[in-house]
């Protein structure tokens, strides 16, 4: 039984501090961005935000650059899921031509 | 549970080693795969409900940007700060069990707990001020208007997603609380972190469910 290195990886606090103040910046950015007239921008940019909070929070708060490639595959399926099933209902509700029943 | 092995005593400071893994490090990457699996399933869980909200979005764009500001845009981007806040702190206190800061560890971890609580007080709050306003589908709901309907459908969807969120904020400062005082009595240490990490997991996924409630409920038609 060879018993691997188990002296855990520190992350030093400086990093997450900065991942702290980037996700509040990010934060101030959405809200006053949704503030400003852009259409269908105000949207794209607001999910943008989001993806890019995501990633920071999976990155260096739950450890994903130190994880294994298993666990990483894993924790990205949840998402991949998530995006089929949301793309293959749009594909049906957008391309459906909305029959209205007799008496409407 | 048991030692049954019987070769190696247990000594609390460190993670026992099942049977079936060859160290604590292969145990402890087992359990965190098990975890994120469990985690992919909550994404799900949120999955179905944001789905909805987008098709129902997607058909009724004016109705949920009409329906949106209703919502307190204010309070909301404050329980995001508080949550992103929270996910910092108790990041930090894995960190500090690892370097067995155990205080510090169980300070943050705290400071966790009383930020979820406190995201929790808020949303009660507005769900106040939603009851006040008739906003509540089904029950008491008083909108009227072209788009009354899709405002009806929003605050549906709002009440599920964020109730459910709430639900999973309450599980959390529960897990948190609990194992502070675990930490407290010198339950965990540098060889022995493996529960609060994947406490942490979740505390991390709740916070991102909500990074995305954010702008789907507070952030629509706000240009208007």
């Amino acid at each position: 039984m060879n018993a691997r290195d188990e002296s855990p990886q520190i992350t030093p606090v400086a990093r997450y501090l900065w991942v702290l103040i980037a996700l509040l910046s990010l934060l101030a950015l959405s809200a006053g961005t949704a503030l400003l007239k852009l259409g269908s921008f105000n949207t794209i940019i607001n999910l943008g935000i989001s993806v890019i909070k995501t990633l920071l929070v999976m990155t260096v708060f739950m450890h994903e650059t130190e994880a294994r490639n298993l666990t990483r595959l894993v924790s990205a399926l949840g998402f991949v899921w998530l995006a089929m099933l949301i793309t293959l209902s749009l594909f049906d509700f957008l391309t459906r031509a909305p029959v209205p029943a007799p008496w409407q | 549970m048991n030692a049954s092995a019987g070769d190696v005593p247990r000594d609390p400071s460190y993670d026992s080693v099942e049977e079936q893994y060859d160290d604590a490090t292969q145990q402890r990457e087992a359990a965190t795969l098990g975890m994120w699996v469990f985690l992919a399933t909550e994404i799900l869980f949120f999955g179905v409900l944001f789905a909805s909200y987008t098709i129902c979005r997607v058909l009724y764009p004016e109705g949920f940007a009409a329906a949106s500001r209703h919502t307190d845009m204010l309070l909301g981007t404050i329980e995001t700060a508080v949550l992103l806040i929270s996910s910092s702190s108790i990041a930090l206190a894995v960190r500090a069990i690892k370097l067995d800061q155990r205080g510090r560890a169980a300070v943050m971890m705290a400071g966790t707990a009383v930020l979820g609580l406190s995201f929790l007080v808020m949303h009660g709050f507005e769900y106040y001020t939603e009851y006040t306003e008739h906003l509540i589908p089904g029950i008491d709901f008083a909108q009227s208007g072209p788009h009354a309907h899709a405002v009806e459908l929003f605050f549906c969807l709002y009440y599920f997603i964020t109730g459910f969120h709430s639900l999973h904020v309450m599980v959390g400062v529960t897990m948190i609380g609990v194992l502070a005082i675990r930490v407290v009595r010198g339950a965990f240490g540098s060889r022995r972190y493996t529960t609060l990490e994947l406490t942490a997991l979740y505390w991390h996924l709740v916070d991102i469910v909500w990074i995305f409630v954010y702008p789907m409920v507070y952030l629509v038609g706000r240009s208007g």
